[in-house]
């Protein structure tokens, strides 16, 4: 095992270090859209970590894929899209599923 | 001269010259759709809508290659193009004004275009979605949905492509010009009434369903005045859905410019993420009805 900080400590402190000080010195419009992309980037592989749903193995992923294009679409399909898809959100961007409340 | 701020797909260079204020545009290493047109190709549609009427910048010349890579030149314009600003103040009017610049757009003759390709939009997807590589079964299940319903197609006629807030320039006074016409083809005129209402492209205004900037009925009437064409918002539905698609896709072919290593950059990394959001709006699409 590796000493602290673990992955996740890690990828908060790089955050912060962007929001608290790299982020207030740009004045480059470019640069400080990137920055905020990185952020959010760290925020979602920092979701990633943090998180413990088991969700969709890969194989069945591929599995499903493979049957809806080939035209057999399992009768539930949507209701298990529809919670892969969500889940696979409150990673990327929690917020987005309020929009849908 | 310096690189603006801006396009994720092209470059944007601000150069002045014998005292006019241009913009270059040049390409950047790869592109988002298989049918993006050549920098060439997007400086004569562009010429095309200026002769046509449509409020675009004054197209000055094609440059060739610049440094390896293709560029044009065009007046720099001055006014609003973040799509989150524009949608938390649009001007009035705005609505029947985008019916009025896609009005003209669609009466561009074809043959003004000979280079512009059409195709069967579904197939095309289905092909992009598979270069992307790994599995997508909610984006599958948009496609499959599509093929299930799809409706009778009106005859081809010149479209922008990326017809959206994000590619107009407002002022207070509204409308003043249309960027981005690297995605111009041949197709059914709604593909680009519906790619507005697309709810990425409300740009958080989600109770705004025309961009997040007015209401479909009067964008539509507009359209039927100018065109002749009446469609009905519920036509638009199928198109919608599409939209979402072809956005979830367009996400996951950025963000593979990033992971094959032909055009290495954070922003085009976090859209392989932001792919789901459209599938999450597809099925909620399809559910809904």
């Amino acid at each position: 095992m590796s000493d602290r900080p673990t992955a996740l400590e890690l990828l908060e402190a790089v955050e912060e270090f962007l929001s608290s000080e790299v982020l207030p010195a740009l004045d480059d419009q470019r640069l400080k859209f990137r920055t905020l992309v990185a952020m959010n980037a760290l925020g979602i592989a920092r979701r990633e970590l943090e998180t413990d749903e088991p969700g969709l193995g890969e194989d069945e992923i591929r599995e499903l894929a493979r049957r809806i294009r080939a035209g057999d679409v399992p009768a539930d399909a949507h209701a298990i899209l529809k919670e892969h898809v969500a889940a696979k959100l409150r990673i990327s961007n929690p917020q987005y599923l309020e929009r849908y409340e | 001269m310096h690189l603006l701020a801006g396009g994720a797909s092209k470059e944007a260079w601000a150069v002045d010259a014998e005292g006019s204020a241009l913009l270059v545009r040049r390409a950047s290493r790869g592109v988002i759709h298989a049918a993006t047109l050549s920098l060439e190709d997007e400086f004569h549609v562009l010429e095309a809508a200026a002769e046509a009427g449509v409020k675009v910048p004054r197209p000055v010349a094609y440059l060739g290659e610049l440094g390896g890579r293709e560029a044009f030149a065009m007046e720099r314009v001055e006014g609003e193009t973040i799509g989150r600003r524009i949608a938390r103040n649009p001007p009035p009017g705005l609505d029947v004004q985008l019916a009025d610049e896609l009005a003209k757009i669609h009466a561009i003759p074809p043959e003004r275009l000979p280079f512009l390709g059409s195709g069967d939009i579904l197939e095309r997807f289905a092909g992009e979605l598979d270069s992307v590589g790994d599995p997508h079964p909610a984006i599958e299940y948009g496609l499959w949905w599509l093929r299930e319903h799809r409706p009778a197609p009106l005859p081809d006629v010149v479209t922008h492509g990326d017809f959206r807030i994000g590619n107009v320039v407002v002022s207070e006074g509204g409308l003043e010009y249309l960027l981005d016409w690297e995605f111009a083809h041949l197709s059914d005129p709604r593909e680009d009434l519906a790619w507005p209402l697309v709810r990425a492209w409300r740009f958080g205004a989600d109770d705004r369903r025309l961009g997040g900037v007015g209401e479909v009925a009067p964008y539509l009437a507009r359209y039927a005045e100018r065109t002749g064409r009446t469609v009905s918002e519920e036509e638009l539905y199928w198109l919608e859905v599409l939209g979402n698609v072809k956005w979830a896709t367009g996400c996951l072919t950025q963000c593979r410019r990033h992971l094959t290593g032909l055009d290495r950059s954070v922003e085009y990394a976090v859209l392989g993420r932001m792919a789901a959001e459209m599938e999450y709006e597809l099925l909620y699409l399809i559910e809904s009805r």
